[in-house]
């Protein structure tokens, strides 16, 4: 599904304060399974994530995205892929203040131009299934848990095949969390890949998850299957 | 086509509620905006409008002037000059004209007394009058010949007098009423006020007051054989120049003031004007100006995190530069246009009253009166571009900085 063949991801390049987050990483990623990147902080799986998901580029190395080479597509065709392909779950659930619930929601899908009614039935469905019935109410009024639940149905409202979670429990309480990962194995269900970087045992040691990746220092640990 | 057609939509949606979420500040950027809009756009209304008036009324003075100089200073003119020039070929008709200034202590005020042309003596044949236009100007040539001043009735009587509808209000004076003048001799001469002069010319006739040449001349203790300066008409109006030189060679001492010459003369008083009033309110300007560039090329934390949550989430760059487009044009449009229209509103339908001690006038008696609404497109067109078009600039040349940046880099810099 995804592969990474020697990746390196080198910030501030040149400078005094250069730093390397990558360092010749190599992993697969298999399709339809869940898979857990896990290592203390600044490990470098967030960049590893967020290379994966081409919301960045490598210094050097190459991904390839269903037997497709990525690494060198110009910035529109990986905005395509990005929308297409990805759903977002960020650590902190990173929601446009000042607008609606279901405004937010529906924000990945504004590029594509669907009918407003189409698209307003998928988001009101998407939070009936998650249980927020705010629709209508600005975001900064929704409890943690409920702003994460909505970053979720945000997440999937282009039906992404692939959902990239990055430190989703980080700000949940437990109740929360599990209720994370029942989402999770829903999504397993469906026949979705889902790829989340964590440091949280409830995650990485959840009986749901098919493969843990450690990482420390930028590099790949071990790949238990 | 259906499907960008509604991508516009949402992005038109999301520029207004993005709008809407920094109501306070795009407020305040709105209202000073549009003052500076205002402000401007005032000045270039009213300058430009007051020329062509001025241009419009000054049609009907005289084609040519003549002074007398002594030392460099205009002095009173031999009576005897007149049959000089009358003398010189081209020349068509000669009329003498008695005018002075007078201050009132009471008010505080000058007035301009002139005596009407027909009071004052000439000498004239049957050479028909001349219309000049203002050729190679900016103003536009009026079609049509408009007099100085305009009042109805019979010709002034002797301890008579029509004053100026600035001189009235000044004085709250008017038709029936008498004003007291102390003349040269000590003597004390209360005036008649018969008639006011007419509205249309209260630009240039606003502090004017008619009276009869026996009182005139009694007023300021000046012989009958002289007068203030003579206006002539020549035969051919493309002649002018060279009757006027011809004057200056006849009589040396004489200054001939050909009609272009006054014309460019209130031109540039009102440019000049106008430019004093652009220098006066540049500070305010500059202000502006920092202010717009600070908030439109900075970017603030919440700001450069949506773009990274709009481009994490597939939103193309070219989206988000549009997005941020519409959001300075709206800004910029509304008050453009908000200022322009209240501009024009102060201009021409509350008679400049913000600027009015500044561009009207040349004493203390303000002419009231309302301009013909005349835009210039080209000055309009300019005032687009100066502020239009740069805060437009300033607004997406940081948004282009940080939508080009990865997404990741640009949520990442939020301390998020």
């Amino acid at each position: 599904m995804i592969e990474l063949m020697n990746v390196r991801k080198v910030f501030n390049a040149g400078k005094a304060n250069e730093f390397s987050a990558l360092n010749n990483v190599s992993l697969h990623i298999p399709g339809n399974r869940i898979t857990v990147l896990k290592g203390p902080s600044g490990s470098g799986k967030t960049t590893l994530l967020s290379i994966v998901g081409c919301m960045s580029r490598p210094t050097a190395g190459r991904v390839k995205l269903i037997d497709r080479e990525i690494t060198s597509l110009p910035e529109r065709f990986l905005t395509d892929i990005r929308r297409s392909t990805f759903g977002f779950i960020f650590q902190q659930p990173n929601l446009i203040k000042g607008i609606s619930v279901l405004e937010n929601v529906m924000l990945p899908a504004y590029p594509l131009g669907d009918q407003r009614k189409d698209l307003c039935s998928r988001a009101n469905q998407g939070l009936e299934q998650l249980n927020i019935v705010k629709s209508g109410s600005k975001v900064e009024w929704l409890s943690g848990g409920e702003a994460q639940r909505v970053s979720i149905v945000r997440a999937l409202i282009n039906n992404p095949s692939i959902i990239i979670a990055d430190e989703p429990t980080a700000h949940l309480d437990t109740k929360l969390s599990y209720r994370f990962m029942e989402i999770v194995e829903k999504f397993k269900s469906e026949g979705k890949t889902v790829i989340i970087t964590s440091h949280d045992p409830l995650v990485y040691d959840s009986s749901i998850i098919d493969k843990v990746i450690t990482m420390r220092d930028g590099k790949i640990e071990d790949t238990p299957a | 086509m259906q499907s960008w057609l509604e991508k516009q939509r949402y992005i038109v949606d999301f520029t207004m509620s993005s709008l809407l979420r920094r109501k306070v500040k795009n407020i305040g950027l709105l209202v000073l905006y549009t003052l500076i809009v205002f402000i401007l756009a005032s000045i270039i209304f009213f300058t430009y409008a007051i020329k062509r008036e001025a241009a419009f009324i000054l049609q009907g003075s005289p084609e040519i002037i003549v002074q007398n100089l002594i030392a460099g200073r205009h002095d009173l003119l031999p009576v005897s000059f007149l049959d000089q020039i009358k003398s010189i070929r081209g020349v068509a008709n000669v009329e003498s004209r008695l005018w002075g200034y007078f201050y009132d202590s009471l008010v505080g005020a000058n007035y301009t007394l002139l005596t009407p042309p027909s009071q004052a003596g000439s000498l004239k044949s049957d050479g028909k009058k001349t219309f000049v236009g203002s050729g190679g100007s900016d103003i536009p040539t009026p079609t049509e010949e408009k007099n100085l001043y305009e009042y109805e009735g019979a010709p002034l009587e002797p301890g008579t007098l029509i004053i100026g509808n600035g001189v009235a209000r000044m004085r709250s004076i008017g038709k029936g009423d008498y004003m007291p003048f102390m003349a040269a001799d000590g003597e004390i001469m209360n005036l008649k006020i018969v008639n006011t002069l007419a509205s249309e010319s209260e630009l240039v006739s606003s502090d004017l007051i008619l009276m009869h040449e026996s009182d005139f001349r009694k007023l300021f203790g000046i012989s009958s054989t002289y007068v203030t300066d003579a206006i002539v008409t020549v035969s051919n109006p493309s002649e002018i120049e060279t009757v006027a030189n011809k004057i200056k060679k006849h009589i040396h001492t004489a200054r001939p003031i050909i009609r272009d010459e006054i014309l460019r003369t209130y031109s540039s008083i009102f440019n000049w004007r106008g430019g004093m009033m652009i220098v006066v309110f540049s500070a305010a300007v500059l202000a502006f100006v920092i202010f717009a560039w600070d908030k439109a090329s900075g970017l603030s934390a919440e700001e450069r995190q949506e773009i990274g949550i709009l481009k994490a989430v597939g939103w193309e760059t070219s989206d988000v530069i549009r997005m941020k487009f519409w959001e300075g044009a709206v800004v910029s449009l509304t008050s453009f246009f908000s200022g322009v229209i209240l501009a024009y509103i102060h201009v021409f339908f509350t008679g400049s009253i913000v600027f009015e001690p500044a561009l009207k006038g040349w004493s203390n008696l303000y002419p009231n009166f309302k301009l013909t609404p005349f835009v210039n497109a080209e000055q309009l067109t300019t005032l687009f571009f100066l502020t239009v078009i740069p805060y437009t600039v300033a607004t997406i040349v940081p948004i282009w900085r940080a939508a080009t940046i990865d997404p990741d880099t640009a949520m990442r810099h939020t301390g998020n």
